[in-house]
């Protein structure tokens, strides 16, 4: 429900229950005044009529406003008011009336009275009020309805301005969010606030950015230190237990290294800062990125075996479509057996890597996370950058084991 | 030769210049921008080493200055960026090579020779030991007169042991030099002996003598002694 309408529903409940009980209110006690004034000229006509008796000695008629009849006895009656129906000769159709009858003693005689009044008019007026309590409630819907479409047009466009451009803020642009002067201090202050949160986002993107730089520069350096020296030990006269050390001192060194790299990789994928694209040949990347890894494959003695049913491309980043394409493919290759085969089928839009492998317990839930590798060599660093790319550009990959394990990669639905 | 590097952190700085020494390379070092520049006022140099990330200032606008003062000059830019943008903008802007953090001293070393060979400092494409002659301009190999024919990784093989002569070279260094980072998810480097068997096999077809030495079955040294 929209701001506008949420207010003018809460507004304008209250308000018409309110006009509504006011009115009915205002209709009761119209009735019981008008009704009280007709009993006072009921009984003002009693006493014109008692004292024209008295005085005159005529008795007045007027039917059916004053009905006067003289007895003999005193009349049994208590003086009252009654409603009546009589039948309108002229127009031909019933009235009513409000009756009062009462009875007077004048010069020892007795007269009963019957002194009338037409409640018709006391009809008309409740009908008029009706009408312009109608009227009112239909001017108090119009107005309100007007005034939104005016206000949504004037003051809330600047508010609906912003929304948008909140909604299409990114912070890789690198730029500061524009927000629109509304002139409203409520909105003003909202404009603030989000102004000075996303240039702390910003700030903490940059320094991210930043940091991931340095941090491979931070590293690196003494790493590079360490291996230089190391590699200079070996160049000395040493013996083989000293040689034996330096030099898996200087392998565990590389591997460290690469996983250093492969995690700064991971955090700027994360970060999107690989952001030309180029359409891809998933098919071509396939038989550049077999070839780089050719001696491995005749080292381990693998059967290579690709199907090419379609062409399957994709836009991204070429330097990560390399490291996809190659981290799958590394990885089908070092998780094999000797002997083993590696068999691929791309179609249109879709690609299978499947290759024979011990078996081990990683599932399609885990075999994706940080760290997580059924052999203690390697680092689980692959598969978490293949999973990472895919996560960034609409891709999905899908492991399964039967006889063989499998890959697939696809465009996400 | 004479060899300025540029690089901010000290201790790689020493590592980097000992070598370089050793490998009778004439070394003046500067560990800032500034420094760097006043070196480049006042002296020829044949190659510099170029760190790209300097305290005082981007290494890469140090390249175009290089450039303008002197022309000749051989750069090899060293960085731990291992970004693809810095690398092709610093080749873009006029460096002859690029090498990332961390490296071996023999690949340093093959660098500056290739970098030399081919700006022909050296006046020769030839590279030679002993018996044995490798002209990097035609790719071939002769052993006392006699072409060798080589695989293209066997050729590569030889270049970097009589680059890096009478020096112990680990199965990775090697790995790494002839299959980059194409190499890292090798379980065992050991397909190295199958290249360098046919090469050893080749040369003592030819005449030539075996300088191979196998080091504890982790690393080889070319050496004539």
């Amino acid at each position: 429900m929209r701001f506008l309408t949420k207010i003018n529903r809460n507004y304008l409940v209250p308000m018409l229950t309110v006009l509504f009980i006011l009115s009915g209110a205002g209709y009761f006690v119209l009735r019981v005044i008008s009704n009280y004034g007709a009993r006072e000229r009921l009984l003002s006509t009693e006493y014109l009529v008692g004292r024209q008796i008295r005085e005159r000695g005529t008795v007045p008629s007027l039917y059916p406003l004053i009905e006067v009849r003289q007895t003999e006895n005193e009349p049994e009656i208590v003086p009252s008011f009654k409603k009546v129906t009589i039948r309108n000769e002229i127009e031909g159709e019933n009235e009513e009336f409000l009756e009062y009858t009462s009875k007077v003693n004048i010069s020892g005689s007795w007269y009963l009275l019957k002194i009338r009044q037409s409640t018709i008019e006391n009809e008309d007026l409740v009908l008029i009020l009706a009408f312009t309590l109608l009227l009112l409630l239909a001017a108090a819907l119009t107005i309100s309805y007007f005034s939104t479409h005016r206000l949504n047009r004037t003051v809330w466009s600047g508010f609906e301005k912003n929304l948008h451009a909140i909604e299409e803020y990114s912070l890789r642009i690198n730029q500061e969010i524009s927000l629109q002067k509304t002139g409203i201090e409520e909105f003003e202050k909202l404009n603030a606030i989000i102004a000075g949160f996303t240039e702390k986002i910003r700030s903490d993107y940059t320094m991210l950015k930043e940091f991931t730089e340095n941090a491979s520069h931070e590293i690196q350096t003494p790493l590079s230190v360490a291996l230089l020296n190391l590699e200079e030990i070996l160049q000395e006269d040493i013996n083989e237990e000293v040689f034996k050390k330096v030099v898996i001192a200087i392998n565990s060194l590389k591997r460290l290294t690469a996983l250093n790299q492969n995690l700064i990789l991971l955090t700027r994928i994360e970060n999107r800062q690989f952001e030309t694209v180029a359409e891809i040949n998933i098919n071509r990347m396939i038989h550049s990125k077999k070839e780089e890894l050719s001696l491995l494959i005749e080292a381990k003695g693998l059967e290579f075996i690709v199907h090419e049913q379609g062409d399957f491309n994709v836009r991204m980043n070429e330097f990560l479509a390399e490291i996809l394409i190659g981290n799958l493919l590394s990885n089908a290759v070092t998780h094999n057996i000797p002997k083993g085969s590696i068999n691929i089928l791309i179609r249109q839009d879709f690609l299978r890597i499947c290759n024979t492998g011990e078996s081990h317990s990683l599932t399609n839930d885990n075999i994706f996370n940080r760290f997580v590798s059924s052999r203690p060599k390697s680092s689980g660093i692959g598969l978490a950058i293949v999973r990472q790319i895919c996560d960034t550009h609409h891709l999905d990959v899908e492991y399964t084991k039967g006889d063989l394990h499998c890959f697939i990669l696809k465009p996400k639905r | 030769m004479k060899i300025l590097i540029v690089e901010d952190e000290v201790e790689l700085l020493v590592a980097i210049s000992n070598y370089l020494t050793k490998e009778t390379y004439i070394c003046e070092l500067a560990e800032n921008y500034a420094k760097a520049e006043d070196k480049l006022a006042s002296y020829e140099y044949d190659i510099i080493l170029l760190d790209i990330t300097l305290p005082d200032g981007n290494g890469l606008t140090l390249i175009d200055r290089i450039r303008r003062l002197q022309k000749n000059a051989a750069i090899i830019i060293i960085s731990a960026k291992n970004s693809l943008d810095d690398r092709i903008l610093g080749l873009d802007q006029g460096a002859d090579d690029y090498i990332t953090k961390p490296f071996y001293l023999s690949e340093l070393n093959s660098r500056i020779k290739a970098v030399l060979r081919r700006r022909q400092f050296d006046g020769t494409h030839l590279v030679t030991f002993n018996e044995i002659t490798i002209d990097t301009e035609s790719r071939s190999v002769t052993v006392k007169g006699n072409t060798l024919i080589v695989t293209k990784k066997e050729y590569d093989l030889l270049l970097y042991f009589l680059i890096n002569r009478n020096r112990v070279l680990t199965k990775e260094a090697i790995a790494e030099h002839l299959w980059e980072d194409n190499i890292g998810s090798a379980d065992s480097f050991d397909f190295i002996y199958t290249h360098l068997n046919n090469l050893r096999r080749k040369i003592r077809m030819a005449g030539g003598a075996d300088y191979v030495k196998t080091l504890y079955g982790m690393g080889y040294k070319f050496s004539g002694q």
